[in-house]
């Protein structure tokens, strides 16, 4: 039993120690660095620069709220796209075909993909030719530098992951359940409200966080589709440590936008556990 | 004006330090067997950039090193910015002999205590360099430049057939939301403010009339990278604007109707330098490769194959490459507009600032 717990210890310290040195010992130093100046003294005078300042709170603004219709819009999206992969197609090599064809992208950066919507959504891009060619309007739609197309490049790259959590959770779910609701002279759109939708809330809306946490804190390509002219709060941040190398003034700004994040994305989690306790 | 910057720098990095043998210790017993790092221990280690400029760097510089000393060379790939996180990481024991910088990021490498003077004793190649290229401070020689690079006007040829004149033509109406300009994420953004700040004769310090122009501007973007620069140009999304000689040649080359021009106003300028790493392990080769990139063969080279203008005198270059150096055919060193980094470091976080306020929100 001792040796089979000396190689639990083995094991695990592997990871830990892996963790250590690339998750928490940078959080540390950002954290730290944050609330110490260039003395290494205590000061509260960066997080104070932050928070003070409307300029921020208006770009947090932008940010959340960009963030915000991301995840609608990929939830909005990706939900029929999961049912129909989960409850409609019937044949299998169909199904895997449309499972890779959503996770092979993810496999390539997103920079290039940025790079590959600012040619698609230029004046001269595929997306106007087509409108043009349609009739639907006579000058090319401005999409870059704003936040429509920070959004469908968002959208684009993050859909997948409330496909894949969606599908994940309504695969898991039991027939029966609907069965029954049948069963009981329930109609088909109120077995959905009632029963599988919320029997699947909790899948989405862990999709749904994924979608919001790596939203806020993109930032290739806000910064590549804004082409500059909106500006989100990972560009500032950039801009501290790469431009300005103002660590100290750059960690605050790291460390706020994670503590907002994390509120929002916890009172988002609290609903989904509600979710699952009803259900 | 930088120490404060010096000073957060050095301390940041004592507190990185501590942390990061902590993590690397700890990283130490998770890949314990590190051969990897023994294979170079009689190798140069040189820092530079990525992409051409790295295949530039090692064709002209280091593989003629290597053929001379017997020494291989092992790349630390990075940009400017990275390299110099890099050497204040190893402060206490580097393992980087020679570093690429460029113009900026060498200031601040020199003000947070990262450099050896450079002595003619140890590279007798500085001679030969151009005086302009010689960065010195009372401490001594702490870079050398090796090769120029400007940001001109750049056009599309098919949209725009007269070649532009000067920087004010961004704002014809005729441009209107097709020309792009650098942004402060940038390393040519903030200079280009004081560039046009420049050439605008604005008051001394104050750059107001320049913010001012700029929100007249009617951009198609404002580029963060130079790769955002060449796709915009080349996808149309831009047909007039900044960019650097480098990659606007190389839009050149690829068959693109893109010109490059040096408008009556000049170029803004900076360079590629390297450095003698302070303490560097291996000092006697690190001056030696120095020197190998002083030499006008080398400098030649990358003037060939970047399009950089050469720092060391009497270059002679072909036809076809004369007219994409930096300066322009007829066009010399003195043609470029090259700024006090210490200035431009100085109003940094300011100008930045400023921009975000002012420009980078609808």
């Amino acid at each position: 039993m001792t040796a089979s717990r000396t190689t639990l210890a083995l094991l695990l310290f592997a990871p830990l120690a892996f963790f250590a040195a690339f998750f928490l010992a940078p959080m540390a130093v950002v954290a730290i660095s944050s609330v110490t100046t260039s003395d290494g003294a205590l000061t509260a005078a960066h997080y104070a620069r932050v928070l003070l300042d409307q300029y921020h709170w208006d770009v947090l603004w932008v940010t959340f709220r960009i963030a915000l219709a991301t995840t609608a819009i990929c939830v909005l999206v990706g939900f029929p796209l999961a049912w129909y992969l989960v409850r409609i197609v019937r044949w299998r090599a169909w199904r895997r075909a449309c499972v890779i064809l959503i996770i092979v992208p993810l496999f390539t950066s997103n920079i290039v993909r940025s790079f590959g919507w600012m040619v698609l959504l230029g004046r001269t891009g595929l997306v106007n030719q087509g409108l043009m060619g349609l009739g639907l309007t006579e000058r090319p739609i401005r999409f870059l530098g704003t936040e429509t197309g920070i959004l469908i490049g968002l959208v684009y790259i993050l859909v997948p992951f409330v496909v894949l959590s969606v599908g994940n959770a309504l695969a898991k779910i039991d027939t029966v359940y609907e069965d029954a609701s049948a069963d009981l002279g329930v109609g088909p759109a109120r077995t959905f409200w009632f029963v599988t939708l919320p029997l699947c809330l909790p899948g989405a809306i862990s999709g749904a966080i994924m979608v919001f946490a790596l939203a806020v804190s993109a930032y290739v390509t806000p910064a590549l589709l804004s082409g500059g002219q909106i500006t989100v709060f990972s560009m500032l941040i950039f801009q501290q440590y790469s431009t300005v190398f103002d660590f100290h003034y750059g960690a605050a700004l790291s460390v706020t936008l994670l503590m907002l994040t994390l509120v929002l994305v916890s009172i988002a989690g609290r609903i989904g556990d509600g979710g699952r306790r009803t259900a | 004006m930088i120490p404060p910057l010096h000073m957060r720098g050095e301390n940041n990095m004592a507190r990185i330090h501590g942390l990061a043998t902590a993590s690397a210790l700890a990283l130490a017993v998770t890949l314990a067997p590190a051969s990897a790092q023994d294979a170079g221990k009689g190798a140069l280690h040189v820092a530079w950039y990525g992409g051409n400029w790295g295949d530039a760097f090692k064709t002209c510089v280091a593989d003629p090193f290597t053929k001379a000393t017997g020494v291989p060379v092992v790349p630390e790939v990075g940009t400017s910015t990275v390299t110099l996180s890099k050497l204040q990481q190893q402060k206490d024991a580097p393992t980087i002999d020679v570093a690429w910088m460029d113009g900026g990021v060498s200031e601040l490498a020199e003000a947070a205590g990262v450099l050896e003077p450079i002595t003619q004793g140890g590279v007798p190649n500085l001679s030969a360099a151009l005086p302009q290229a010689v960065y010195k401070n009372a401490n001594g020689i702490y870079a050398v430049g090796t090769g120029y690079y400007s940001l001109g006007l750049t056009y599309n040829t098919k949209e725009i057939k007269a070649p532009p004149t000067s920087w004010n033509d961004l704002w014809k109406p005729e441009y209107a939301d097709a020309v792009t300009i650098p942004s402060p994420a940038n390393s040519s953004g903030v200079p280009f403010l004081f560039f046009l700040h420049k050439i605008w004769n604005a008051p001394a310090g104050d750059f107001t009339p320049v913010f001012a122009r700029i929100k007249e501007l009617k951009p198609a973007l404002f580029f963060d990278s130079s790769g955002a620069a060449s796709n915009a140009y080349q996808s149309g999304e831009a047909i007039i604007g900044a960019h650097f000689n480098v990659g606007a040649f190389d839009l050149t080359a690829k068959g693109l109707p893109i010109g490059f021009t040096v408008p009556k106003e000049g170029v803004w300028a900076t360079d590629a330098r390297l450095h003698l790493v302070k303490n560097a392990p291996r000092k006697e080769l690190a001056q030696k490769f120095i020197d190998t990139a002083l030499t006008t063969d080398a400098s030649r080279c990358l003037a060939e194959k970047l399009y950089l203008g050469p720092s060391v005198k009497g270059v002679t270059v072909s036809q076809e490459t004369a007219y994409r150096l930096p300066w322009g055919v007829d066009g010399t060193v003195e043609n470029l507009f090259l700024l006090d980094w210490n200035e431009v470091n100085a109003k940094r976080a300011e100008l930045v600032d400023t921009w975000n306020r002012e420009i980078a929100r609808k």
